[in-house]
């Protein structure tokens, strides 16, 4: 990666976002840092899966500001409504983060390969031969060599999301996004994707991952935010944060978690 | 023996009416039934329930209303059409609504989830139709396509109302001329034929994609 440490990866100011009249973000203000990974927490129905999927536009802000790499994705005009720019910019903006989602969303009529091979060769226009090599190579990172040619459906849900997470790299995206992205396993496969999601993080990739699993927070998460009722309601760095919150919510919350 | 032979060249020429019909209908109503499906889906409200309007009038309504609608009325009204025009034109109409619905069905099956992959990996929204959607569609589709197509083989006799010399007709003559019933023990072979020859090509197709 070309970005210094500090270099800002994303900056989101003043998120607002309503489902009708249902406020879910309520002016939500956060950075990111290039190589950092921000770990996000908070109740069932916080507003966590909306903040993430305004990131890359899954969903459209009514208000604030979204900055990718010091560029503007959207701002604020003057009369308080959140504008995008241009389809083309957009869309290159978009091209330069990944989503793994809680329910894997692999494409089930191809083969882990195929998944691999689809946005290189279709969307970015790449030549098989080009892409195969990284696939292979994404493929034994996540430590699914050999299973090239099965289908979703005969994998486990670890190695599916291992699957997911490498479509999404394929991809050399510059900003991972991850949905609660081992909710949907059971214990004891968590353990192999959190692991491949380590080891993206000591590679310092730029990550945003909400995350009911405390224990990778605390490890692996250079920030924590807290999240509640659409606000930010603590974050700090995961040692403090973890150790001596300074909400009473926050410690409630914890506490739970355990 | 003699006999027996003419009788059968007699009936291929009326099956030729049968197969044409059927094989027209298939061709422009999977198509156009892909399309309402799609106008259906669309926001654009007018337009779906206009398509919602026309479904309900197609599979509310006799097939054969239909058919003797486009060929009685539409004269009425100054419409002149040819014989095979107007029955290949109600039969379409009502096919495509028909398969439009099992369209519609099929698209929405597909999760929300697959849009949402195929978006963050940048990919349009013709290009996720085509490769990712379509796909899974297909599959999910083809046993009510089969039924319907097999539907289709029996519902060409329809048009023996109209008087057309299909493989029914061709053979009420014969059985009404030489007080011989095998004229409708060779038409009742000529359709399970067909029928066992499409059930069987789908049951293929449906091996084929059923791999994953
Ligand atoms: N597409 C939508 N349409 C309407 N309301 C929505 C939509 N998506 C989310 N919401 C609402 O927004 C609120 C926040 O939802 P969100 O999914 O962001 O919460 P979350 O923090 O991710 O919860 P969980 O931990 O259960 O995933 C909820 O009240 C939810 O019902
Ligand atoms: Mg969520």
């Amino acid at each position: 990666m070309a970005n210094t440490e500090n270099e800002l990866m994303l900056r989101m100011h003043g998120i607002k976002k309503a489902f009708g009249d249902n406020e879910v973000l309520k002016g939500i203000d956060l950075t990111v840092a290039c190589g950092e990974v921000l770990a996000i927490i908070g109740p069932s129905g916080s507003g966590k899966s909306t903040l993430l999927r305004c990131i890359n536009r899954l969903e459209e802000i009514d208000g604030g500001s979204i900055e990718i790499e010091g560029e503007f994705l959207a701002v604020t005009n003057e009369a308080g409504e959140a504008e995008y720019v241009g389809a083309k910019k957009s869309r290159e903006l978009l091209s330069r983060m990944g989503m793994v989602f809680q329910q894997f969303n692999l494409f089930p009529h191809m083969t882990v390969l195929e998944n691999l091979l689809e946005a290189p060769i279709h969307v970015k226009g790449l030549k098989r031969e080009e892409v195969l090599p990284v696939a292979q190579e994404l493929l034994a990172k996540v430590g699914l060599t050999g299973r090239e040619n099965s289908y979703p459906s005969e994998l486990s849900g670890g190695q599916q999301q291992r699957v997911a997470i490498a479509r999404a790299l394929a991809m050399k995206p510059d900003i991972m996004l991850f949905d609660e992205p081992t909710s949907a396993l059971d214990p004891e496969l968590t353990g192999e994707v959190l692991k491949t999601m380590k080891e993206l993080a000591a590679e310092r990739m730029t990550m945003v991952v909400v995350t009911h699993e405390m224990a990778f927070a605390r490890e692996a998460a250079s920030h924590v935010i807290f999240m509640e009722g659409g606000h930010i309601v603590e974050q700090g760095e995961p040692q403090a944060f973890f150790t001596n919150p300074r909400e009473e919510r926050t410690r409630a919350f914890l506490q739970n978690m355990l | 023996m003699d006999k027996l032979l003419d009788t059968v060249l007699q009936m291929l020429e009326g099956s030729q009416i049968t197969l044409e019909i059927f094989c027209v209908t298939l061709v422009l109503a999977l198509p156009l039934g892909m399309l309402v499906a799609l106008g259906r889906l669309s926001p654009v409200r007018p337009l779906s329930r206009l398509l919602e309007l026309y479904i309900w009038l197609m599979r509310g309504t006799p097939l054969m209303l239909q058919l003797l609608f486009v060929y009685f009325a539409l004269p009425m009204v100054g419409i002149r059409l040819p014989d095979i025009v107007a029955a290949l034109l109600a039969f379409t109409l009502n096919y495509a609504a028909y398969f439009a619905e099992i369209f519609r069905a099929g698209i929405s099956s597909v999760p929300k989830g697959q849009y949402e992959a195929a978006k963050t990996l940048g990919m349009s929204y013709p290009l996720t139709m085509r490769r990712i959607i379509f796909p899974q569609v297909f599959r999910i589709v083809l046993p009510p396509v089969s039924n319907e197509t097999i539907n289709l083989v029996k519902d060409t006799s329809l048009v023996y109302i109209l008087a057309m010399n299909d493989l029914l007709r061709v053979a009420r003559t014969i059985v009404q001329r030489e007080f011989d019933m095998t004229p409708f023990f060779i038409a009742a072979v000529f359709y399970l034929v067909m029928t066992a020859a499409l059930t069987w090509g789908f049951k293929k197709l449906e091996a084929h994609y059923g791999k994953y």
